[in-house]
């Protein structure tokens, strides 16, 4: 059967409000009447542009050039330990077990269990030409350190895992605004039109999605297509991606051809509402092909799937994530997020009860695959398009959890890491204290923080805004710095 | 002196950090490092002592004067001279004192400081420090010249215009048509033609009904050649119960309306339901907005009716509306809940605060209040001392649970009938009691019976403990009933003493009580236990320690739980235990055997030891134990009424009959009537009937208001504080006087001011009345926000109607938000709402009536280029509908809509009502429903998007409802009598599009019928005939014509 006009490349025929416009000028005499109801204020000034709100998924150039295209976003959810993983302290290790004098026990979680600082369980060494701290739970994670660039000084406005959350994702610790994946897809679109421009992955083994849930990738006041599509843990990995069984791919491509038939004889088929949700049928068709094969990860040859640990029992499951973010930023896919971990406590990185144990076991899930990945992405030539970012939504305290050998969470510091999509490669920027307790050189706050994302993809974050309850919204809110030091 | 401030900042639109001190004007840079560094640095570590709470040494450091002015050694700074400022020399910890005494700053803030003194320690001073209280109120400009922009124009009173005379064809059908001409005819533009019959019943019933017509109700219309039969349909329409659950979702929409609190753990509002039925009921009953708008606000308050119904028995409908009103205030407790247990307790409730004014502002008043909590409004004329007044009004009032009963009369009748049949039993018994039980109790006791021997015997406890932090509370019963904390894993420790002799077996009851979940007898919230051991110790009394344990057998009970038996409590297996699921909230039993019975002469000591450790919190809530001395096998049941004081029976028969005690005496007659036959029969009546005592109706609602318990969350510390402060910049630490309850000042036009609407509660009332006050100076039309309010309804109902509102910004009427295309128009509405007692049906049928509602979709190219947004309604604008109504029209066409209304809803995607009974869980949205759009339900929203998007073609394609609903609707049209294949597809197309198809689409539609059904039949499938029509029923279903409405 011939279907051209499904496979045919999504037309940019649409017509913008702007282009109405342009034409108006040309053909009738009515153009003063678009002037005079934009002069009056009438003119909906449309928080999206026609453009837009067609095609919103269009890919859009950024302001600026800019190495990045995609990002992977690898969140250890619960909170990792700055101290034990990536800023390392001899001073704690010299004051273990003294009193940490003048601490507000109210920075923690559990006010009646403030204890006296505690050492890392674990051994540091150097690693790489630029000779980073690394912690023994990281050795593959490690050999990557030369193309990292380390923000020490991270800190958050909340203690707890909701709202600290909600920051991360959002910049605002309350609910409802829209995260930086949703930001990123409405700035810049996306590349492949066949798969969703923003995916997130969250934890396969039933230890529960990250507190907020879906609101940690949710579109707040942006339009619901920029919202993350979160793949199932269970069945279809994507809401109604397969044919219903008994259905044959010719007979659907009958019922296409047939209601694109139908469509037309409705009236004004050329109105560009109508079209685009003609196309988007024909987009929901390659959709159906695209995404199974972007997520089938048996297709990628042994050495791969042994590279990032798959028959690994103890990290395969995160493997399996990773991989597939590769697989989706290779086809295009504009931003993943990954969640390492699940709701909180021993489900999580939220090792409150033992450090040395939580972190392992988590440290043991995510280190091959981490590694592997960014040695796979660095292979492929797609490390200098792929800006990979590690952190969590917190960082842990100095002090020892009373009651065990765990640490509490700590709003005042933690540690991310970039690497590739234009980083600087072993490069370390801002600093805690001496026993890692606070952010207190170069803070990086999380508005700056999502400002240097959001300059690597080439998008100014002053700029990148959206009108809604009559005002102008900015990821950043109103603040953030680029932290120019880490941009290569 | 903010008056000033706000009506400069209108006309030069400036920011919120203008200055107003003209001397020793610190530099913007200045500026910018002391509010991002500075003065978040001395709020963080000074003001705790320093600041407005405390004053160390006389000390304040959250003022420039304050900071000049010192403290009891002088002045803090020297401006200029670091080393002559006391302040910094503590800050260095270099001598006594040393500052802040819980740590020394870090020499990056210690540097930070010293620098800021050096430079002048200048502190930036805005107008707003000013204390609001003293302020004059605002008043608002005179308009501009005609011709101007006026950016105010929502905060003026609304004119009375006149329709402006017209000549164009067709004819106005009434004064809506008149403005809307009159500007297309100054323009030289026509209106498009009205609509035809079929495509005007459609519309008519998706936009008042959200639902498609029927078959027949299509006709019913086409066929009504009548004059007047639209305006008859959309009467006939708005009094369908189905109305109520369209325009009330469009309500739920700006109520930010859920079922859940959002957050970490979004918490279940369990009752929200009932504002939701409330809002759909209030539209049904056509009740005026106003009396709607106040209800919501201060319903509890401005009718604070009780349940006394003064000596009748019948219920005045007043004051069931006003018990229903109520459930309004819902409005309020449905925001979202922050539970995080540690934060601070007053930032947790400013966003509480701030959610209830953001909503107030903007569902009522289409106005963002919410911007002034940090700045003076940037463009519309609210400072933030109107922020911070409104936000006070809603400072005592809590989100609390309430048990309201709306039939009163129906548990009084109930009562009462129950007392006139309840009364004979009792008195036939007392008359037995008082006149023929003395004599038998007498000729009983003249030939007196052996002492009883029962065969259970309950025993009090010496002594109790709990592992886990429970307590046990004695009962007059001889049982204990369990409190305190409920822990993971429990061991209860029962000490008994007893000089019974030859002890064979024991048991233990399990009992049910009012107070446990479920009625227990567990303290599980399903009311189940779980007991995973029950070991005896057995010492003779006054030998240390417990002894030695004894070996239960013969484990017999009233009941387990499927692979739960009783036998596992006194087996080796630590977690298999006894449970009684689901034979909870009554009483159970079991009884254990002792090997080899007890004796000690000088008496025994027993422990018992009942652990828990099955399943977390499965701990018995109440409990007794009782001895058996009968022989083996001894069994489970027993005679209750002559266990519990056998031995006080049995000391008083021993006792010579001239020596009794009274109490003896009394012992003796209790014991003696429960063995009389007639003594037991009328009891029994008497118990019997007692069980069917009426219960009030009670009906759990939440509302806001004042003086009620909060409901609870995982927050700690008070549910709310007493005062609201002004903040600077929305900062909690940066208070600047306290604000009291008010109104927005620009729209208070009465010579009184606001006393005009305040009102004093009588003594002792738990109710301020300030949300009373606030209900009616937003609805008041003569001094108040009247005006406006009456604007911003008719708006949202004109952009439900049309496709976009007259102002385009529906919750926006600021000077930020679009100017009204048709002002005057937009007045004559509002006017009308008023004039007519404030009923929206009036206004929907005004609307609907217009030709401009009737007209067609328009095809005219130039105009189409010239007005797109078509802003001037020109033209019908196609709308697509929302996410309920599409699945509700899917479920309508194939006959497969459950219409029952009310009730609590499901988060269940297969169940078939209307998509408004889906529970709304904030961070569990119901994926289907967001694909088209629906509202996150966070904040208020006007306007939904409608985007297009492949994944909503790919529910189109693949989901189950969507296969489900084109296989129900090719099964009716193939069960239609006399059916060929074209009448199937002529009937699904009228079914699904209310019109039939023509030649070509018919010709199309049966080749792809036809080829289908032959695949099918080809492949040997038994029904090709309707699987084929299916497929061509989902390509139906999938059309734009289907969700894209003319």
């Amino acid at each position: 059967m011939n279907h051209p006009h499904l496979f045919a490349s999504p037309s940019s025929t649409y017509a913008s409000r702007r282009d109405f416009l342009r034409r108006a000028g040309s053909g009738c005499g009515l153009v003063a009447l678009a002037a005079m109801l934009e002069q009056q204020g009438l003119l909906e000034r449309d928080a999206l542009a026609g453009d837009v709100r067609l095609n919103p998924m269009a890919p859009r150039p950024a302001h600026f050039l800019a190495k990045a295209k995609s990002v992977i976003w690898l969140f250890m959810n619960g909170g990792p330990s700055q101290v034990d993983t990536w800023d390392y302290k001899p001073e704690l290790e010299k004051r273990d077990g003294q009193d940490l004098t003048g601490f507000d026990k109210n920075t923690g979680f559990f006010t009646e269990q403030v204890g006296p600082l505690m050492k890392s369980p674990f051994k540091f060494a150097r690693q790489g030409q630029s000779g980073a701290w690394v912690s023994e739970i990281f050795p593959k994670m490690g050999e990557h350190v030369d193309r990292m660039a380390f923000l020490h000084s991270c800190y958050t406005q909340t203690n707890n895992h909701s709202p600290a959350l909600f920051e991360i994702n959002t910049g605002m610790s309350r609910m409802g605004f829209p995260c930086m994946g949703a930001w990123v897809t409405y700035g810049l679109g996306t590349e492949n039109q066949n798969l969703p421009g923003f995916i997130t992955m969250y934890d396969t083994l039933g230890r529960g999605l990250p507190k907020g849930h879906a609101q940690n990738w949710g579109a707040g006041f942006l339009p619901g297509v920029f919202q993350g599509t979160a793949l199932n843990a269970q069945g279809a990995p994507i809401n109604n991606l397969f044919r219903r069984e008994g259905l044959s791919d010719a007979e659907q491509l009958a019922q296409l051809e047939l209601l694109r038939k139908l469509n037309k004889h409705h009236p004004e088929a050329g109105e560009a509402d109508l079209a685009a949700r003609i196309e988007s049928f024909e987009l929901a068709y390659r959709m159906q092909m695209a995404a199974p094969e972007a997520l089938d990860i048996d297709r990628e040859p042994k050495a791969i799937r042994e590279l990032y640990g798959i028959d690994n029992p103890k990290c395969a499951h995160f493997a399996k994530q990773v991989l597939t973010a590769r697989r989706l930023v290779e086809r295009g896919v504009r931003f993943v997020q990954i969640y390492s971990g699940g709701m909180e406590n021993e489900r999580s990185w939220d090792g409150h009860a033992n450090i040395e144990q939580n972190h392992r076991q988590f440290a043991g899930e995510t280190d091959i695959p981490i590694g592997a990945l960014l040695n796979d992405l660095h292979e492929r030539g797609l490390l200098e398009s792929t800006l990979v970012v590690w952190n969590g939504e917190f960082g842990r305290l100095p002090i020892v959890q009373k009651g065990g050998t765990g640490r509490d969470h700590n709003p005042h510091a933690f540690t991310t890491w970039l690497a590739g999509g234009g980083v600087k490669g072993g490069v370390h920027y801002g600093a805690t204290d001496e026993i890692g307790h606070k952010a207190v050189t170069d803070r990086v706050s999380i508005n700056d923080l999502h400002a240097t994302i959001l300059h690597l993809l080439g998008i100014d974050h002053e700029k990148l805004t959206y009108r809604s309850n009559g005002r102008n919204f900015r990821l950043t809110d109103v603040a953030g710095h680029v932290v120019k030091e880490v941009v290569a | 002196m903010i008056a000033r401030r706000v009506m400069s900042g209108l006309l030069l639109a400036w920011g919120p950090l203008a200055a107003i001190v003209p001397a020793s004007e610190p530099t913007p840079a200045a500026i910018e490092q002391f509010e991002k560094q500075v003065r978040p640095l001395l709020a963080a570590r000074c003001w705790k002592c320093h600041g407005d709470q405390k004053q160390q040494a006389s000390l304040r450091l959250d003022s420039a004067a304050a900071v000049a002015a010192g403290g009891d050694s002088g002045p803090a700074v020297v401006p200029g001279d670091p080393e002559h400022s006391p302040m910094i020399q503590a800050i260095r910890y270099a001598e006594d004192p040393k500052m802040p005494p819980d740590g020394k700053l870090s020499d990056g803030e210690i540097a930070l400081l010293t620098a800021w003194v050096k430079t002048g320690a200048s502190w930036p001073r805005y107008s707003d420090d000013v204390q609001p209280a003293d302020q004059v109120p605002a008043t608002l400009p005179d308009p501009p010249p005609p011709g101007e922009r006026d950016p105010l124009w929502a905060l003026r009173p609304v004119a009375d215009p006149d329709p402006p005379a017209t000549q164009t064809t067709p004819p106005p059908k009434n004064m809506i048509d008149r403005f809307v001409q009159a500007r297309l005819e100054q323009l030289g533009l026509a209106p498009a033609p009205a609509a035809d019959k079929r495509t005007l019943v459609r519309r008519a019933y998706f936009d008042l009904l959200g639902l498609p017509p029927s078959l027949d109700e299509v006709a019913q219309f086409v066929n009504d050649v009548g004059e007047d039969a639209f305006a008859r349909l959309v009467e006939k329409l708005l009094a369908s119960p189905h109305y109520g659950e369209r325009w009330g979702r469009h309500w739920l929409d700006v109520a930010r309306y859920a079922d859940s609190g959002g957050y970490e753990t979004d918490m279940y509002f369990r009752n929200a339901w009932r504002y939701r039925d409330y809002v759909v009921k209030s539209f049904n009953d056509d009740k005026p907005y106003d009396r709607f708008v106040q209800e919501q606000i201060a319903a509890d308050e401005i009718w604070p009716d009780d349940l006394s119904l003064d000596g009748t028995y019948v219920m005045p409908k007043s004051k069931i509306e006003h018990l229903e009103a109520r459930i309004g205030t819902g409005l309020y407790a449905l925001g979202t809940q922050i539970h995080e247990s540690n934060m601070d307790g007053k930032k947790l409730d400013y966003e509480r605060l701030t959610d209830w004014a953001d909503t107030t502002g903007s569902v009522f008043l289409g106005l963002t209040v919410g911007c002034a909590r940090c700045h003076d409004h940037k463009f519309d004329p609210i400072p933030q001392a109107d922020y911070y007044r409104v936000v006070s009004t809603f400072t005592t009032t809590v989100r609390s649970e309430v048990e309201l009963d709306f039939h009163p009369e129906r548990y009084r009748a109930a009562q009462a009938a129950f007392d006139r049949d309840h009364a004979p039993l009792v008195d036939a018994l007392a008359k037995f009691e008082s006149q023929e039980l003395p004599s038998r109790f007498a000729a009983f006791l003249a030939a007196p019976p052996k002492p009883m021997a029962p065969k259970w015997l309950i025993v009090d406890a010496a002594n109790t403990k709990s592992d886990g932090g429970a307590t046990f509370t004695p009962q007059s019963d001889g049982s204990y009933l369990v409190g305190g904390k409920n822990a993971t894993n429990e061991v209860y420790t029962i000490v008994v003493q007893t000089k019974r002799q030859g002890i064979t077996a024991v048991r233990l009851e399990a009992l049910a009580d009012d107070s446990l979940p479920k009625r227990g007898p567990g303290r599980a919230p399903n009311g189940n236990f779980a007991l995973s051991n029950l070991q005896l110790w057995v010492a003779a009394a006054g030998a240390q320690g417990p002894g030695a344990p004894v070996k239960l057998t013969q484990p017999l009970a009233t009941f387990s739980q499927e692979s739960l038996p009783v036998a596992s409590a006194i087996d080796d297996n630590k977690k298999s235990a006894w449970a009684v699921d689901p034979q909870v909230g009554q009483n159970q039993a079991a009884s254990f055997e002792i090997e080899t019975p007890v004796s000690n002469p000088q008496g025994t000591t027993l422990t018992f030891t009942l652990k828990f450790e099955n399943n977390a919190g499965h701990n018995l809530g109440r409990f007794r134990l009782s001895l058996s001395t009968a022989a083996k096998p001894v069994g489970l049941e027993g005679d209750e009424a002559a266990e519990r004081r056998i031995d006080e029976v049995n000391q008083a028969l021993a006792t010579p009959a001239a020596e009794r005690t009274e109490a003896q005496r009394a012992t003796l007659l209790d014991w003696y009537r429960r063995q009389d036959e007639t003594w037991q029969k009328l009891n029994g009546a008497v118990q019997e009937h007692a069980k069917q005592t009426p219960k009030p109706e009670l009906t759990k609602v939440m509302i806001a208001s004042e003086g009620l318990p909060a409901i609870r969350f995982h927050t700690q510390g008070a549910d709310f504080f007493d005062k609201t402060y002004y903040l600077r910049r929305g900062d909690l630490n940066q208070k600047v006087g306290e604000a009291s309850s008010g109104f927005l000042q620009v729209l208070v036009r009465v010579p009184d001011g606001e006393q005009h609407w305040r009102s004093t509660p009588p003594a002792g009332s738990r109710l301020s009345l300030r949300r009373t006050g606030l209900a009616h100076w937003i609805t008041d039309v003569d001094g108040g926000a009247g005006h406006l309010l009456a604007r911003v309804i008719v708006n949202r109902l004109w952009q439900h109607h049309l496709g976009r509102g007259l102002v385009a910004t529906p919750s926006d009427f600021g000077a930020s938000g679009q100017r009204p295309s048709h002002p005057e128009l937009l007045d004559y509405l509002a006017g009308q709402l008023i004039e007519g007692g404030w009923r929206l049906k009036d206004v929907h049928k005004l609307i609907m009536t217009s030709a401009v509602y009737m007209q067609s979709v328009g095809t005219d190219a130039p105009r189409a280029a010239a007005d797109p947004d078509n802003i001037l309604l020109w033209h019908r604008s196609r709308q697509r509908l929302e996410a309920e109504v599409i699945r509700d029209a899917m479920l309508a066409v194939s006959g497969q809509l459950d219409e029952r209304m009310y009730g609590p809803g499901s988060l269940d995607e297969t169940q078939r009502r209307r998509s408004i009974y889906f529970t709304v869980k904030r961070s569990q949205l119901v994926p289907s429903m967001m694909l088209f759009d629906a509202p996150d339900s966070l904040g208020g929203l006007g306007q939904r998007a409608a985007t297009i998007v492949a994944p909503q073609a790919l529910a189109m394609l693949n989901s189950a409802l969507v296969q489900s609903s084109a296989r129900a609707l090719a099964h009716a049209c193939l069960s239609a009598p006399g059916c060929t294949t074209e009448a199937a597809i002529q009937r699904a197309y009228q079914t699904g599009l209310a019109r039939t198809a023509d030649a070509e689409e018919l010709a199309d539609s049966v080749a792809f019928f036809t080829r289908a059904a032959e695949t099918y039949k080809a492949a040997g499938k038994t029904d090709a005939t309707e699987a084929a029509l299916a497929d061509f029923c989902q390509v139906l279903l999938g059309m734009n014509e289907f969700i894209y409405i003319d």
